[in-house]
């Protein structure tokens, strides 16, 4: 264990000193090691169960000089339920998930490449809006399962970039291939797969696609098909998404509205965001992986309160139907982004 | 099978927050507009003297371009973060270039206006 915290501090050492040496000459941007991420807690209640889920996603991330940089989260989830589901204390036990471990190199504008342990970009929601301080609603769109494999990351090589960029849009791409894992911690399924989209900055408007395939067991195809939208003028944030699997179809459709600028007491709902969320499935094939059997419905609608851009609370009803039953689901909680420096660097 | 009765309640009720957003935006007194001209328009970040290069001669227009970028490009995600302090700044770039797969030449514009 003690090999393992100095080889740690000597990385972490060798990296400040790289990145410092590496300083960019045109601003003042320091380069040193920073511990982010996001923490919370959600109060859920699905179909009369209550679960208690407290959560903190530390991210660590390692610059070595302006090119290079070293990235890995770690999430750690507790769970806890009544011990007869709605009777008796409350028992449960703390999940610890290694999300990413990953080697970034920062090469040029049309190629950046990563090697470990990487986020699956299949979709939006992934690799982008789940955490917890960035979810507008804190359950995942049904259809999330959809790409994602056993562990949401792959183990391989992953190339990103933008190989065409103009005053009106760019377009940008990622592909990898990921290895056959089923060492615990950093499982990830034999995929290959590339995402593109064209963002339109003027209008805030991006438009892309995901494909993936399964180079294992039915070696089945994923695709997906996004939209992401800020109207310029307007406090609105829509996304839609629709998936498609071997297991299942459907699609999300999400609005998020700030009341900033309601016509009334303004200096109390400027902080106030409503996210309203539309979802349908069905399964092919009985669904599995993730995915529900039967087909299913599920309508979410939620308020959320901003103290600050990283300290906020939560709260949402939704509504699920399907043959199985319908069911109600709320949550309630609080969720905190942190960005800490981890070494005293000058402030220049 | 779909079940439409959700789907058509729902589809009203995304009509009505659109809605809401376009009355919101009419009723909108001239003073919040300015203030509000994107839709996740938030504060300049606290970070160096970003505020005084963003208002002056060719700072301020690089500055003006990098808030651009951070104001198009943040919120495709999240909220902006109100404050970055300068000597992360490189860092957390680094890590939303990769993220959000930005140019180059935007990485540095957005270095200048937060740590300039």
């Amino acid at each position: 264990m003690m090999l393992w915290r100095a080889s740690g501090l000597l990385l972490l050492g060798a990296g400040v000193l790289y990145a410092q040496s590496a300083d960019p000459p045109q601003n003042n941007a320091g380069y040193v090691p920073v511990l982010s991420g996001g923490m919370g807690y959600v109060h859920n209640v699905n179909g009369g169960v209550t679960s208690l889920e407290p959560q903190i996603d530390p991210i660590l991330l390692l610059p070595l000089g302006s090119h290079f940089l070293i990235e890995s989260r770690v999430d750690f989830t507790g769970y806890y339920q009544r011990q007869n589901l709605t009777s008796g204390p409350y028992t449960g036990t703390v999940y610890q998930t290694l999300e990413f471990a990953q080697l970034d190199w920062l090469a040029s504008t049309p190629v950046m490449a990563t090697v470990g342990m990487y986020l699956l970009p299949f979709g939006m929601y992934n690799e982008r809006l789940d955490p917890i301080w960035i979810r507008n609603l804190q359950d995942p769109p049904i259809t999330a399962a959809i790409g994602n494999g056993s562990s949401g990351a792959g183990d391989g090589i992953m190339l990103r970039g933008v190989p065409y960029q103009n005053s009106s849009f760019s377009i940008q791409y990622s592909s990898y291939f990921s290895a056959l894992s089923t060492i615990s911690k950093i499982q990830a399924s034999r995929t290959a797969g590339g995402d593109t989209s064209i963002f339109f900055g003027n209008h805030r408007l991006e438009i892309g696609t995901s494909y993936q395939r399964y180079l294992q067991g039915r070696q089945t195809n994923n695709v997906a098909s996004y939209l992401s939208w800020q109207p310029p003028r307007t406090p609105l944030d829509v996304k839609f998404e629709y998936d498609r699997s071997y297991n299942g179809q459907g699609y999300w459709l999400e609005n998020a509205l700030w009341l900033r600028q309601s016509p009334f007491l303004q200096n109390i709902f400027q902080r106030f965001q409503f996210v309203t969320r539309m979802q349908q499935f069905d399964p092919f094939h009985g669904g599995g992986n993730g995915l529900p059997s039967v087909g299913t419905n599920r309508f979410d609608a939620g308020l959320n309160y901003y103290f600050k851009d990283d300290l906020r609370l939560i709260s949402s009803y939704g509504r699920q139907f399907s043959s199985k039953g319908n069911e109600n689901v709320w949550n309630a909680g609080i969720t905190y982004r942190f960005l800490l420096p981890l070494w005293p660097g000058r402030n220049k | 099978m779909i079940h439409r009765r959700p789907a058509i309640l729902a589809g009203s009720l995304v009509a009505c927050g659109l809605a809401v957003a376009g009355g919101l935006k009419l009723y909108a007194s001239p003073s919040s507009q300015q203030q509000n001209t994107s839709a996740q328009s938030q504060p300049a970040p606290k970070s160096g003297n970003s505020e005084k290069s963003g208002k002056s001669g060719h700072a301020g227009k690089t500055a003006k371009t990098g808030e651009q970028i951070f104001q198009q490009n943040c919120s495709r995600c999240h909220q902006a973060p109100m404050s970055i302090p300068p000597r992360i700044t490189g860092t957390v770039i680094m890590h939303m270039r990769v993220r959000a797969r930005l140019t180059g030449e935007e990485q540095q514009l957005l270095l200048k206006y937060l740590a300039p």
